[in-house]
């Protein structure tokens, strides 16, 4: 078996060498705003839930607003109230 | 006594007679004075280059990113001299360097300036790599490496042998180590760090380093021994 030593010398030899040359510049940028862009959208996506629940509530409230409204000027509305101010 | 020629060496000293000993020492301070020059000059390189890397630093954290890209162009092949000890896959060599730059673009807020850019980059490097290697362990992706192979060696100098291939042998002879001891080891012997900056690189205490090499080195023995008795059979 090889000592320690001819480990060293190894390493040594291996420090020599160069690595391959890259250029990653590009595509970091890329990756970068490709990420920016992903976080931007993320962060749209509790308005939307935000905007969609208040829709789901705000229709329903303005449903029964309505028919609130409608019942409260029927006539049978009209002859109760006038009863209430006889009877006062 | 040596006369020197008034109008040569010591113009400063025409026609003056200047013993040996003092001629020497005269160019003594002339050759420190030039090399004090050139130390100042090359300061000031560096001063005016640390002064643009802290001025693209900050441009970047603003989100500029010619200035992050001059920031990449300057260290990329720092970067990708530490990672090729991580792996020789080019393909996953370059995909581990871009991981550096993101990583580090997306912690640039946490860079204090104490140190230089190169060595917070190198930090990050080694981690990026370190958590490379533990994922290619859970997924039990070892290189093959016999160690017959490395028996078969030849015992003369390894001087001879070309970088590449000790660099190759080496990262697949480590690669039989668990990732903490590959790690302790790649940058103690292939990196050639020091205990004091392999603590930086990989952020563990300079004691903690000093024992991990130690448990390291043991377990690469006992492979050796475990392999020296297979080879016996």
């Amino acid at each position: 078996m090889k000592n320690e030593r001819f480990l060293e010398a190894l390493a040594a030899r291996a420090r020599s060498e160069s690595p391959p040359a890259v250029d990653v510049a590009g595509r970091v940028i890329a990756r970068l705003s490709a990420q920016q862009s992903r976080i931007e959208r993320m962060a749209e996506k509790p308005l939307l839930w935000l905007a969609a629940a208040s829709s789901a509530v705000a229709v329903p409230a303005v449903i029964i607003a309505i028919m609130v409204y409608n019942a409260s000027t029927g006539p049978l509305y009209e002859i109760s109230q006038a009863i209430s101010w006889v009877t006062q | 006594m040596l006369s020197y020629p008034s109008n040569m060496v010591f113009p400063f000293l025409p026609g003056r007679l200047v013993s040996f000993r003092d001629g020497r020492l005269l160019l003594e301070l002339v050759y420190s004075l030039m090399d004090s020059e050139s130390i100042a000059e090359d300061r000031q390189q560096t001063n005016t280059s640390l002064a643009a890397e802290i001025e693209d630093v900050r441009l970047s954290r603003k989100g500029d990113s010619d200035a992050y890209t001059r920031l990449i162009k300057r260290h990329q092949s720092h970067i990708s001299r530490i990672l090729w000890r991580f792996s020789r896959d080019k393909l996953v060599h370059e995909e581990l360097v871009q991981d550096v730059f993101v990583e580090a673009y997306m912690s640039l807020h946490s860079y204090r300036q104490e140190a230089p850019f190169d060595h917070w980059l190198s930090r990050i490097a080694t981690r990026v790599g370190y958590r490379y290697w533990k994922q290619q362990a859970r997924r039990h992706e070892t290189e093959s490496f016999s160690l017959a192979e490395w028996d078969q060696l030849p015992d003369k100098s390894p001087d001879e042998m070309d970088a590449g291939r000790a660099a190759e042998l080496l990262h697949r002879l480590l690669g039989q180590l668990k990732p903490r001891d590959r790690l302790v080891l790649t940058l103690r012997y292939l990196e050639g760090c020091d205990v004091a900056e392999t603590a930086r690189r990989t952020g563990w205490t300079k004691s903690m380093v000093k024992v991990q090499s130690l448990r390291a080195r043991k377990r690469l023995e006992k492979l050796f021994a475990q392999a020296g008795k297979e080879l016996k059979r």
